[in-house]
């Protein structure tokens, strides 16, 4: 037996073969990512490579990205809106990098998110392909809208009964709930939470199962609010997920969304009724009631002043009126010296109807004269 | 008098003073037509004065 080599000797010439190979080359490749593990203040992240035949693990490496590198992780998540975990596959360029006491590792330089990108988006489209298929959702021809039973629903004149779907303690809830709570009209609106983990992969089911709960009570909620804001502008993913969508499109109380994001406009969103971040769903609630309110107002004060005008005209006719009755009663002829004359009982308008020596009556204002008449006299045409 | 509404009782009214108008009208009959007239000016203005302060309230 030769003299055996030191460990150095031995991982020194591993290390040198490594590196004559491998120095200064890097290389594209595209591997399932498992056992990622950030660390954020060091902006260091540890993650294996694998890559499996069926279920079988049959290669795996460990690779790294550096404080140098690190970002690239940060921005695929940015542009994918989905976390950098486990389960992923990602196409990267890596180098090969030795270390004498831990070993070999593959080094992530870059990552190509257009990859991941165009991946999501090629889901998306064959999640809302299937929708349309499906019955779900109608999408006329050249427009991106998308029509379903929930976004079509007529909407209550005011709203004042909310189911919220949030998770609790989240800045997304809490500014949904400041507005709605501090709004100038002072209107008082009743939210019931249908608290849930908003994010992560269990995120679409949980939600879904909070809708199974409002559904029970649909008739107690004039809408549903879907709230996510603050944080992490990641994992965008269980936004995007078919069953999820499904359940908002064919929900029989109308959905209001606030995921917050402006980039993008998540499946469910295109489901629902959708607003940019959870204060906007919040300040819209309000202003549709402020609206409702000033619309009533506005009749409010049509009414009054059309039954004042209505009153005023009856009034003047009513005064029209008077002034003819009053003009034209007994008593006021007879004020202007005028007299009723009366023979047997009844009215004389006629003086052939007297003849001479009959008795007659001469009304007056005060008093009645009683008087026989003794002649009777042609007038001639003379006008009185 | 019976409560007849507003528009009947001012439709009435109405056709009370075209036939006090009428110069052909019967004194006997006029007396009687005044004061009906007088009746139904003093139902029509106090349901105007109830009208009106029904819809202030409201107001």
């Amino acid at each position: 037996m030769p003299t055996p080599k030191k460990l150095s000797e031995l991982v020194n010439e591993i290390d040198a073969t490594i590196r004559n190979r491998f120095v200064g080359q890097a290389f594209w490749i595209k591997a399932e990512i498992t056992d990622v593990k950030k660390q954020p203040d060091k902006r260091w992240c540890f993650l294996k490579f694998i890559e499996k035949d069926r279920n079988l693990i049959t290669t795996e490496m460990g690779g790294v990205f550096w404080s140098n590198s690190y970002n690239q992780m940060e921005n695929f998540e940015a542009a994918t809106r989905q976390q950098f975990a486990s389960g992923l596959e990602i196409t990267c360029l890596v180098k090969v990098v030795f270390h004498k006491r831990f070993g070999m590792r593959l080094e992530v330089m870059e990552i190509d998110f257009a990859y991941e990108v165009g991946k999501l988006e090629n889901e998306r489209k064959q999640i809302l392909e299937r929708l349309v298929k499906e019955g779900i959702a109608v999408n006329p021809e050249g427009s991106s809208r998308y029509y379903t039973q929930n976004n079509t629903l007529e909407m209550p004149m005011v709203f004042e009964r909310i189911a919220l779907i949030a998770s609790a303690n989240t800045d997304g809830y809490r500014d949904f709930r400041k507005v709605i709570e501090n709004n100038k009209y002072g209107y008082h609106f009743s939210v019931t939470d249908f608290s849930t983990q908003i994010q992560g992969d269990a995120a679409s089911a949980l939600i879904v199962e909070r809708l199974h709960s409002i559904y029970k009570l649909k008739e107690q909620f004039d809408i549903v609010v879907i709230v996510r804001g603050g944080g992490s502008d990641t994992d965008f993913k269980s936004f995007n997920d078919f069953e999820l969508a499904k359940a908002v499109a064919l929900f029989p109380v109308p959905i209001l969304t606030g995921i917050g994001h402006d980039r993008n406009t998540s499946i469910t969103d295109l489901m629902a009724r959708q607003h940019k971040t959870p204060t906007e769903v919040a300040t819209f609630v309000i202003d549709y009631n402020g609206d409702f309110e000033n619309a009533v107002m506005q009749l409010h004060d049509r009414i009054l002043v059309t039954s004042e005008r209505l009153i005023d005209r009856a009034r003047r006719s009513l005064d029209t009126y008077k002034r003819i009755i009053a003009s034209s009663s007994p008593e006021t002829i007879m004020n202007r010296g005028f007299a009723i004359i009366r023979s047997n009982g009844k009215i004389v308008v006629d003086a052939k109807d007297i003849a001479v020596g009959a008795e007659i009556e001469t009304i007056m204002k005060q008093d009645t004269i009683l008087s026989t008449v003794t002649q009777k006299q042609d007038n001639g045409n003379t006008n009185i | 008098m019976e409560t007849p509404t507003y528009n009947t009782a001012f439709a009435e009214l109405e056709e009370l003073v075209a036939q006090i108008e009428d110069k052909d009208i019967q004194l006997d009959t006029l007396a009687e037509k005044v004061k009906r007239a007088k009746e139904l000016i003093k139902y029509c203005e106090e349901k105007l004065r109830g009208i009106e302060r029904d819809i202030e309230e409201v107001g």
